[in-house]
C-alpha cells in the first residue's frame, strides 16, 4: 500500500492526509481501503474530521465522507478545515456538540446500585432503582433516579453546569454538577422527607428544591 | 440434590458463625441432613461454637489438598446424628484454597446432604470468594448499625455480580427497646435500604453469649433468640412462619395495652 491516504489522530478528531497528485476516483478507492483496514482500530467513536494535503470541492468532500461512513463505524459530527489557529475551535465545536448530545440523549439502568458500584455514562442516565450509600453515578448529561439517592452523583461530568439531578428521595452524600461540589450537611436530619427533588446550578451554587411546575419550566436541555 | 447456602456479612462480629451454628443445628433438628463448612481458614472458630473442637483430626485444607478423604474430615455432631462439621485449618491462610476447589467440594457434598452451610469469613477478599464459589443462595447477616448495613450492601452487590440469585437477610442483635425509642434502626429500615427479602430478625439476647461459650447452639429452646433462629430454619425449608414479636412482653397486661394502642 502506498502513502496516498494517511490517517492521523489529533486531540479531538482525525485528519485524513490525501495525495495531491492522484486522480480523485483512484484516491477515493484508496480512502475506502484505508478505512476498512482501520475500522476495528478506530471503533465507533464520535469525532470531527478534516482533510489535508489537497483542495477538495464540496462534492468531493461529500463523496469521501460517504465512503468513510460506509467503511467504518465512525460517527463524524462535523468537518473542519485544518488550520493551526482553528485547532482550538475544532475542539470547542466537538465538545459543544458532545455536550448537546449528552444532555439530549439518555440511557436506562435498572437495578439498585450498591456500595462500591460505579455507573459511568456518556449520555444522560435514568436509574430505575436506588443509589445506595457508597455507590456512584457519573454522567456527562443529566441524572434521574427513580428511587432513593443516598450515594454520590456527578452530573455534567464534561463541565456542563446546565446539567441537573432528580431523585424521588433526595438524600445524597455528595452532588457534583459541572465543576461544583455540594456535600450533605454534617448534622443529619432524622428523617428525610420522601419528596421528589431536583438539584441544579444557579449563580455558581448547587440548589436542591422540590420538583415543582415552576422548576420544571426553568429546565433547559 | 442438596442446597449450598453461604452465610456472609462483609463486616466482622455481626454473628455469621453464631448464625451458621444455630441455623445448621436447627435444620438438623427439623430432620435435614446438614454439613457446616468453616471457610475462615486461619481463624477457625465454628468448631468452638459447636463444641466440637476436641474432635478435629483433619480439616478443609487437608480435604482440598487430598491428604484425606472428605468422610475422614467430617465431624459428626455429638447431639444430632444427621449434622456434620467440616472444620477449617488454623495453621494456614485463605490462599491455601481457591474458588474452583471449593466449588468441587460443594458439588461432592451436594450428593449426600440436604443443606451445605458455608460460614464465610469477614471481608471481600479471597476467603469470601472461596466461600461463595459453590453457593446457590446466601443468607446475609447484618446488625442494625450503619457500618454493618453499608458492608452488607456491598456484599449483596458482589453476590449479585457473582450471579447468586437468591439472597435473604437476617437482622441480628436487634434491641426492640432501642428501636422504640428511635435510637436504633428497625428491621424495616434495614430492609428499605438493602432491598432484599427478610428471612428473620434475631433479638440481642444474652443467652447467645452463654450458649456460644458452652458450645451448645440455643436454636429451638424457649429463649427469644432460640425461637427466632428456629423460625429462620423453618423459612429456609420453605415453611411460612410469621415474624416473632420481639418486644419481650407477652403478659396479659402488655397484650391489653397493645390493643388499646391500636384503637387509638
Amino acid at each position: 500500500m502506498n502513502n496516498s491516504v494517511i490517517i492521523k489522530g489529533t486531540k479531538s478528531g482525525i485528519i485524513v492526509v490525501l495525495d495531491s497528485e492522484m486522480d480523485f476516483g483512484e484516491l477515493a478507492e484508496h480512502v475506502a481501503v484505508k478505512f476498512q483496514q482501520s475500522a476495528k482500530f478506530l471503533g465507533d467513536a464520535t469525532m470531527a474530521l478534516s482533510f489535508e494535503g489537497r483542495v477538495l470541492s464540496n462534492d468531493e468532500q461529500r463523496v469521501l465522507l460517504n465512503i468513510i461512513n460506509d467503511n467504518s463505524d465512525l460517527n463524524i459530527v462535523c468537518i473542519v478545515d485544518t488550520d493551526e489557529r482553528k485547532e482550538h475551535l475544532f475542539e470547542k465545536t466537538l465538545n459543544e456538540k458532545l455536550m448537546e448530545l449528552s444532555s439530549n440523549t439518555g440511557q436506562f439502568y435498572k437495578g439498585n446500585l450498591r456500595s462500591g458500584q460505579v455507573l459511568e455514562v456518556e449520555t444522560s442516565i435514568i436509574v430505575i432503582g436506588d443509589v445506595n450509600n457508597g455507590a456512584k453515578v457519573v454522567s456527562k448529561g443529566n441524572i434521574i433516579i427513580l428511587g432513593a439517592l443516598k450515594g454520590n452523583v456527578f452530573a455534567g461530568a464534561a463541565g456542563n453546569t446546565k446539567a441537573f439531578v432528580v431523585a424521588l428521595e433526595m438524600d445524597p452524600v455528595q452532588i457534583r454538577i459541572g465543576d461544583l461540589i455540594a456535600r450533605s450537611p454534617d448534622k443529619k436530619e432524622k428523617k428525610v422527607q420522601k419528596e421528589t427533588k431536583i438539584a441544579f446550578v444557579e449563580d455558581g451554587n448547587i440548589y436542591i428544591e422540590p420538583l415543582s411546575k415552576d422548576v420544571i419550566n426553568d429546565i433547559h436541555l | 440434590m442438596g442446597e449450598v447456602i453461604v452465610i456472609t456479612s462483609g463486616k466482622g462480629g455481626v454473628g455469621k458463625t453464631t448464625t451458621t451454628a444455630n441455623v445448621g443445628t436447627g435444620l438438623a433438628k427439623l430432620g435435614k441432613k446438614v454439613v457446616l463448612i468453616d471457610t475462615d481458614i486461619g481463624l477457625r472458630n465454628l468448631d468452638v461454637v459447636m463444641g466440637l473442637e476436641n474432635r478435629i483430626v483433619y480439616n478443609l485444607v487437608d480435604v482440598v489438598e487430598g491428604n484425606c478423604r472428605i468422610k475422614q474430615a467430617l465431624i459428626k455432631d455429638k447431639r444430632y446424628p444427621n449434622l456434620y462439621l467440616l472444620p477449617s485449618a488454623q495453621t494456614r491462610d485463605k490462599t491455601a484454597v481457591n474458588p474452583e476447589q471449593m466449588k468441587k467440594l460443594a458439588d461432592e457434598l451436594r450428593e449426600e446432604f440436604d443443606y451445605i452451610l458455608m460460614d464465610c469469613p469477614a471481608g471481600i477478599e479471597q476467603g469470601f470468594k472461596n466461600a461463595i464459589a459453590g453457593a446457590d443462595s446466601a443468607l446475609v447477616v447484618t446488625t442494625p448499625e450503619v457500618s454493618a448495613v453499608r458492608d452488607a450492601d456491598r456484599i449483596i452487590g458482589l453476590l449479585e455480580a457473582n450471579e447468586i440469585k437468591s439472597t435473604h437477610l437476617i437482622v441480628n442483635r436487634l434491641r426492640s427497646d432501642m428501636v422504640k425509642r428511635g435510637d436504633m434502626m428497625s428491621s424495616d429500615d434495614v430492609v428499605e435500604i438493602l432491598a432484599v427479602d427478610l428471612i428473620g430478625v434475631v433479638p440481642d439476647d444474652e443467652n447467645i453469649v452463654v450458649s456460644t461459650n458452652q458450645g451448645e447452639p440455643l436454636v429451638g429452646n424457649d429463649s427469644l433468640a432460640g425461637q427466632a433462629y428456629m423460625n429462620i430454619c423453618r423459612r429456609v425449608i420453605g415453611e411460612q412462619v410469621p415474624l416473632l414479636d420481639l418486644s419481650g412482653k407477652s403478659g396479659l397486661l402488655a397484650k391489653l395495652a397493645s390493643i388499646f394502642k391500636k384503637n387509638n
